[in-house]
């Protein structure tokens, strides 16, 4: 779908790098254990004490994120907040479950329940900041960021909003890792994150976690991190992905050889990458693909620091050499494509430009 | 702005019926779904309004095998959508793009309930574990069919159907599909009943919606599921529609997590949204069927939102949740189905269980089925936890 004149004017994120800040994407914490947790900011900067301790992680993490975006955008509130979430917040879902099972259905606490819905996360930001616009959730797997991306570009092409908060939720607790862990989704042993890829000789990969918030606006701001051209979401293709991108780079009126990168979920899987790798073999070389899964690791939403990793290496103008796959880094970049996938069945393409 | 989507095909699955003869003759004959539960195995006696079929029964009836991995909230619905889809006459060979999407919020909690244990502690359940997730339960439900170009799932717990609406019609709209099954489906769990007692919220009685005694809600399940094409699209298949989908208002009450203003701002807003993106005036709405879950906050903030759109004498308001319980992220298209159903067969359902108006409220819900009465314009409301408020607007060709 071509778009037009749609900006991210506003990011904030809280992820197993630097909290709000984008540091961590050129200058990443690199980490040798499988599961990787969230790097905290100090909440006592951001909740009065009796808030905080009301509010679980994953909320306080989308709130926070969420004015990081929303200040650096220069917007006083958007006209709409939707959310992406995999599995929403799971924590608070785990207590409630296990207390139920072990207390045989007695002396159940609110609470838990409360904060357990998938859309408990849009909403508490739409309640912390006053703001009663449109608000959505999309829970869609790997593809749940792109999904509330896909709704809310929608909103912007019939004109009905100018400007709208588009977050990535998910939390990645000890018991859900180690279910997903029973499915294959890890690899056992990780010696260095961001070398993840140099493990791509077998399945799984490292869990990490995150909260990204991303302002979008059809109104370029003065501190806009890069133009969004187009975007696509497909399930299933019955014609080649090679060919979807191309399809797609044509309606966006762009060549392929004026795509200085793809940006890829690449993230050490053997599955997951031949997906990539067989998607773009006669359209890009190692030069030209990048990746960025090593620095915030897997998670259902990871797409959404995809997104804000890629918008900011069009802002700074560069790539570093550990988000390429050859291992030279690139300067002068202008036009990122950006491919994500889930078990190859669901796919995203999106196009940003410098701006 | 100028919407132009098109219902050609239906279908529904509750306690009052399976598919759209049966929900219309439950109507007609004022027939609750809301007694005592059969299915789910828990220690508390309360009213709810469930699906009388096993999940065995309906496996038998969809050609599933016994041992087939289908979580019950993903029978519900394929069992609405094939209802859908026959009335339509969609071929999902290639020929047309075509979006599923699939509003739920339990998705596969219902086996997480039982077998969390064995998630953690073995791997006789593996194949549930990815069950759990709501997008997988969608992607089950469109893979059974086969033939869809996107899938997507919304989740705004009571709403989330409601939103499916949204997001389809605007894919289309955008021409990114010609054609979107939209709707939602839930069956109860453990969870959310256990979940929804503790806020005490459920009635140990039939809900009264809109009663100035109601005293809560009752759960209910099910899913329904309908066809949004554009003129485009269903002149060339040379379908009828059924009715048009006019419009819809998406607004965030941004009040409480699980409470609704007094004031009803959020629904304020999501009316007049969706009444105005129709084209319409509120005088234009015939019949609004409403989100009327029975609890005393709900139907407060419903009540008092409405006469700030309306005035004192809004149109005929029933809640058919007095039918089918409260079928949470279903609720949005099992009651989309209904209200479309109401339309067709010229009639309004009624508000079952009501006696007592409510104090300060002006005006009282349809009490009887109100037979031959054409309706134009019908407005249905679907308000989620967090304040998530959608109202759609059918209307009449």
């Amino acid at each position: 779908m071509r778009l037009q004149d749609i900006y991210i004017n506003g990011a904030g994120s809280i992820s197993i790098q630097e909290p709000l800040s984008k540091n961590g994407i050129f200058h990443p914490v690199v980490y040798n254990q499988p599961l990787v947790r969230c790097i905290e900011p100090n909440y006592k900067d951001y909740f009065e004490p009796n808030v905080s301790r009301r509010l679980s992680k994953i909320i306080k993490r989308a709130i926070v994120s969420a004015k990081q975006a929303i200040a650096e955008s220069g917007i006083e509130s958007p006209d709409a907040i939707i959310t992406g979430t995999g599995l929403g917040c799971i924590e608070d879902t785990e207590k409630f479950l296990e207390a139920m099972i072990l207390n045989q259905e007695k002396f159940l606490q609110p609470t838990f329940f409360i904060q357990s819905t998938h859309n408990t996360i849009s909403s508490q930001i739409a309640i912390n900041i006053g703001c009663k616009g449109y608000n959505n959730t999309f829970i869609h797997r790997g593809v749940s960021f792109d999904n509330a991306l896909m709704d809310a570009l929608l909103l912007f092409k019939k004109g009905e909003i100018h400007s709208a908060l588009v977050t990535g939720n998910d939390e990645m607790t000890p018991k859900y890792f180690s279910l997903l862990g029973r499915i294959g989704y890890w690899k056992p042993e990780v010696e260095n994150t961001l070398e993840i890829l140099k493990q791509n000789a077998s399945t799984g990969s490292f869990a990490g976690e995150g909260s990204v918030s991303l302002m979008f606006s059809d109104t370029k701001s003065e501190s806009a991190y890069a133009k969004l051209q187009g975007f696509d979401l497909f399930y299933k293709p019955t014609i080649p992905v090679e060919t979807k991108i191309r399809d797609f780079l044509s309606e966006c009126e762009i060549e392929i050889s004026d795509i200085d990168l793809c940006m890829t979920g690449m993230n050490g899987d053997v599955e997951n990458d031949a997906v990539y790798s067989k998607a773009l073999e006669n359209l890009f070389t190692a030069d030209s693909i990048g990746y960025y899964k090593q620095i915030c690791g897997e998670y259902y939403t990871a797409s959404s620091f995809g997104i804000l990793a890629t918008a900011y290496c069009l802002q700074q103008g560069k790539v570093p050499s550990h988000m390429i796959l050859s291992g030279n880094s690139k300067s002068n970049v202008k036009h990122i494509l950006f491919y994500n996938h889930f078990q190859n069945k669901d796919h995203s393409l999106a196009l940003l430009l410098l701006c | 702005m100028a919407f132009d989507v098109f219902i050609t095909g239906m279908g529904i699955v509750s306690s009052i019926g399976i598919g759209v003869d049966e929900t219309m003759n439950s109507l007609r004959q004022k027939k609750t779904g809301i007694g005592t539960l059969k299915h789910l195995n828990t220690i508390h006696e309360l009213p709810c309004a469930e699906v009388d079929l096993t999940e065995s029964q309906m496996k038998q009836m969809l050609g599933i095998k016994e041992d087939g991995v289908v979580v019950r909230t993903a029978l519900l619905a394929m069992l609405a959508t094939r209802e859908a889809i026959a009335q339509a006459k969609l071929p999902l060979d290639g020929t047309y793009k075509v979006a599923f999407i699939h509003g739920t919020t339990v998705g596969g909690m219902e086996k997480s309930e039982l077998y969390y244990f064995d998630y953690l502690e073995n791997n006789t359940r593996n194949e549930y574990i990815e069950a759990h997730d709501c997008g997988s339960c969608t992607e089950k439900i469109a893979d059974y069919f086969g033939g869809f170009s996107y899938v997507s799932t919304p989740s705004t717990a009571c709403s989330s159907a409601a939103n499916a609406f949204i997001l389809g019609s605007n894919l289309i709209e955008a021409g990114v599909v010609d054609i979107a099954i939209v709707g939602g489906s839930e069956c109860i769990t453990k969870f959310h009943l256990n979940g929804f007692k503790t806020l005490m919220i459920l009635d140990g009685e039939p809900c009264r919606p809109f009663d100035q005694t109601r005293a809560g809600l009752n759960l209910g399940e099910g899913a329904g599921f309908l066809v949004l094409e554009s003129r485009k699209v269903m002149t060339e298949r040379k379908v009828k529609p059924l009715c048009k989908f006019s419009g819809y208002g998406n607004a965030c009450d941004a009040f409480h997590q699980t409470a609704s203003s007094p004031d009803g701002q959020g629904a304020y807003l999501a009316m007049s949204a969706a009444i105005k993106m129709s084209g319409l005036q509120p005088v234009d709405i015939d019949y609004i069927n409403a989100h009327g879950t029975g609890t005393p906050n709900n139907d407060e903030s419903e009540s008092q939102a409405i006469i700030r759109v309306f005035g004192d004498n809004p149109p005929s308001v029933s809640s058919t949740k007095s039918y089918t319980g409260h079928t949470t992220s279903a609720s949005g298209g099992v009651e989309a189905v209904i209200s479309i159903i109401a339309m067709q067969q010229n009639f309004i359902p009624s508000n079952l269980n009501f006696i007592q108006q409510m104090e300060n409220i002006s005006f009282k819900p349809v009490v009887d089925v109100i037979e031959n009465v054409e309706l134009r314009h019908i407005l249905s409301n679907s308000f989620g936890f967090g304040g998530n408020n959608t109202s759609l607007v059918f209307s009449k060709i």
